[in-house]
């Protein structure tokens, strides 16, 4: 599904030069619930914004389901983006004006179904998430797990085969996270790939998989065993 | 995708009323100045004779004295003595040609309670109807004979038709001029070019004459011009004879030539009549005539003068300021929505489609600030109107291609100060915004 061989990064501001990934590998097969953790500014963020396509990586190899992405331009990237790949984030970020309809609509516009498609798709994805009867509610409305999982019907709508999650139950309480982790669990079981960044040992033991990235890499497990080795 | 950005584009524009108001006011008032203007310019520069440019002339012949040119267009004086327009005449060349000039009299219907007027008239040959395509609503032109001897037959506008008959057909009935009566054989259709290329000496933005008499009668009502009139000596005419055969120029010519072949042939006949008054000891000047088309009388009597050119370039350097305030709030406006926009890339947008979705919304403003405009245009206009009393009426307003111009004007204009913006937000790192909140 994913394949990323010495992928590096870096962030050029007036002064300062910042290597966010450095020679980073990573395989993920299909079908995988793969768990990230790593201290804050260790990269997976950046890490997640080049496996969606958001950026593009500064050295180094990507290959999405077996093809090499970096010289694709932004539109290709784009409706690869739209295609395969759903992002849910730790804000939510639903748009504040566009009701839970609407929101869910965003991604299918731009993959250019039919209305009838995308009243159909949504509907069911309003149904998956247990929603179903507050389509035309604001993102205000709601409560932040309810939020949450708009997003992730949102993410689901274009029938995405790889999610990435950055920190999704961060600004939830452990009920709310609960639910949306087995949301996940159930989206997993369906078929989808999951990258999920998280800080919370619990959810990321529930993975199937975890990796640890630490200034920029991936870090060895055994690695992960030794705290003095973390912050030397 | 057009209609869900137009959508959007109204949304956004809701969500932000006093920022969505700013914007169209700036557009608004920018096309406005420019619309009113313009359409002035417009106005000015329209010539009612297009349709027949490649066939009517305007005549000139340089009668002028020896010492200096005469300061009309072309350095020729833009009327003829009557003397050389009575011997124009008789050429048989044109297939039509006209000699005219302004007058005016007293008017009283015959048998009426209704109290004279003074009343803007035109004495013409009778080629002047076919020749300038004005239609008749009654009855017709008068005969050839009354273009030589006298008929006192005269010609309604429509207008005067209907101040004088309630618009009934009037053809038979008898009006009275300085005490005179006259018989109306023909009403005119409602005909008013503007500006008035057939007389743009008397004032180019005057109204059509409300009557129209024959060319022969100059002898028996001893009829003198109440137009412009000049001369390159001190003249003073002891008799009405003797102002017929002066030197003053006070009559306007126009001939109609089918196609080349005739108008080389009238030229021919122009040379040979300038030639023969050089032998008779007049025309001390080189030999000079001029035949202009409609259009470029139009020019060369400056119609549309450079004053009114600049100030149609103002109008557009302030749209240009305008358009630069709408390019600042439009980036106000647009960087407020780059959390979503980092959103919609997520979902899938490209950077194109927040290109696009940015432009359209821009020209929703646009088009809100087109309608503004050319209701400030329609104010500014009627402000005009105003101050001008009259004279202005008919090119003081907007027609539809003014109105179209106005609303594409205002989509260039909108579309202009929305670029740059717009190509900020698409360009602007969609990752950034994403971070947690
Ligand atoms: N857009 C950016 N511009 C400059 N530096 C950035 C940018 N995004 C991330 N960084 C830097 O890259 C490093 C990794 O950041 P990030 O991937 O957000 O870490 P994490 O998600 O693990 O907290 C940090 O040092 C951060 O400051
Ligand atoms: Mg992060």
């Amino acid at each position: 599904m994913l394949k990323m061989h010495k992928v590096r990064k870096s962030f050029r501001t007036d002064t300062i030069e910042t290597h966010a990934l450095r020679d980073f590998n990573l395989e993920v097969k299909e079908g995988e619930f793969i768990a990230v953790t790593g201290p804050s500014g260790s990269g997976k963020t950046t890490f997640l914004n080049i496996a969606g396509l958001l950026e593009a990586h500064s050295g180094g190899q990507y290959l999405l389901d077996g093809d090499d992405v970096s010289g694709l331009n932004d539109r290709q990237r784009s409706r690869l983006r739209n295609e395969k790949i759903g992002f849910i984030f730790q804000g939510f970020n639903l748009i504040p004006d566009l009701n839970l309809f609407d929101n869910i609509d965003v991604p299918l516009r731009y993959r250019g179904f039919k209305a009838s498609e995308r009243r159909r798709r949504i509907d069911k994805v309003l149904q998956q998430v247990g929603l179903a009867a507050r389509a035309k509610y604001l993102p205000s409305q709601l409560s932040g797990g309810q939020q949450q999982r708009i997003a992730i019907a949102r993410a689901l709508a274009g029938e995405p085969r790889f999610l990435l999650a950055d920190e999704p139950t961060g600004n939830l309480d452990s009920l709310m996270a609960r639910q949306v982790m087995e949301l996940l669990e159930l989206v997993n079981d369906w078929g989808t790939t999951i990258v999920m960044v998280t800080h919370d040992p619990d959810l990321a033991r529930r993975a199937e998989r975890n990796i640890q990235i630490v200034d920029g890499q991936v870090a060895d497990l055994e690695y992960h065993a030794n705290p003095a080795a973390l912050s030397a | 995708m057009l209609a869900y950005y137009m959508v959007l584009a109204l949304r956004s524009l809701q969500r932000t009323p006093i920022l969505s108001a700013l914007m169209v006011a700036a557009i608004a008032v920018g096309v406005g100045a420019a619309m009113t203007t313009l359409t002035l310019n417009y106005m000015m520069s329209r010539n009612a004779l297009a349709h027949k440019d490649d066939v009517l002339y305007a005549v000139q012949l340089d009668s002028w004295g020896p010492d200096e040119s005469a300061e009309g267009p072309y350095q020729m004086p833009d009327q003829l003595s009557y003397r050389d327009a009575k011997a124009l005449l008789r050429s048989d060349i044109p297939q039509r040609q006209v000699a005219m000039h302004r007058w005016g009299a007293t008017l009283t219907r015959e048998n009426s309670e209704q109290s004279p007027l003074q009343a803007e008239i035109r004495v013409s040959t009778r080629d002047f109807f076919p020749l300038f395509d004005i239609p008749f609503l009654y009855g017709n032109r008068w005969e050839q004979s009354a273009d030589e001897s006298p008929a006192r037959q005269v010609v309604l506008s429509q207008a005067m038709n209907e101040r004088l008959f309630n618009g009934d057909n009037s053809v038979g009935q008898p009006v009275n001029l300085n005490g005179e009566v006259f018989t109306v054989i023909g009403v005119l259709k409602h005909w008013n070019p503007s500006p008035k290329v057939y007389d743009l000496i008397n004032g180019a933005f005057k109204d059509s004459e409300a009557l129209y008499i024959p060319f022969g009668l100059h002898h028996q009502l001893q009829i003198y011009t109440w137009g412009n009139y000049d001369a390159w000596w001190n003249e003073i005419p002891k008799n009405y004879q003797d102002f017929l055969n002066s030197h003053l120029v006070w009559t306007q010519y126009w001939v109609e030539l089918k196609d080349a072949e005739q108008k080389k042939a009238y030229e021919h006949f122009l040379t040979a009549y300038i030639k023969q008054q050089k032998a008779e000891g007049l025309y001390p000047r080189p030999l000079k005539f001029r035949l202009s088309r409609p259009s470029e009388w139009l020019r060369v009597n400056e119609v549309l003068a450079d004053d009114d050119r600049m100030l149609g370039w103002l109008a557009l350097a302030f749209l240009l300021v305008c358009v630069i305030n709408a390019t600042a709030l439009l980036l106000v406006k647009f960087l407020r929505k780059a959390p979503e926009m980092g959103i919609r890339r997520a979902l899938g947008a490209s950077r194109n489609a927040v290109f696009s979705q940015h432009l359209i919304e821009s020209g929703c403003i646009g088009l809100l600030g087109g309608i503004g405009g050319i209701l400030l245009a329609i104010v500014g206009l009627a402000r005009l109107r105003q101050l001008q009393m009259g004279s202005l009426d008919q090119i003081a307003s907007m027609d539809w291609v003014m109105m179209s111009a106005a609303i594409v004007l205002a989509l260039i204009a909108s579309i202009l100060a929305g670029l740059y913006p717009a190509w900020r937000i698409s360009h602007s790192s969609s990752s950034a915004y994403l971070k947690t909140q």
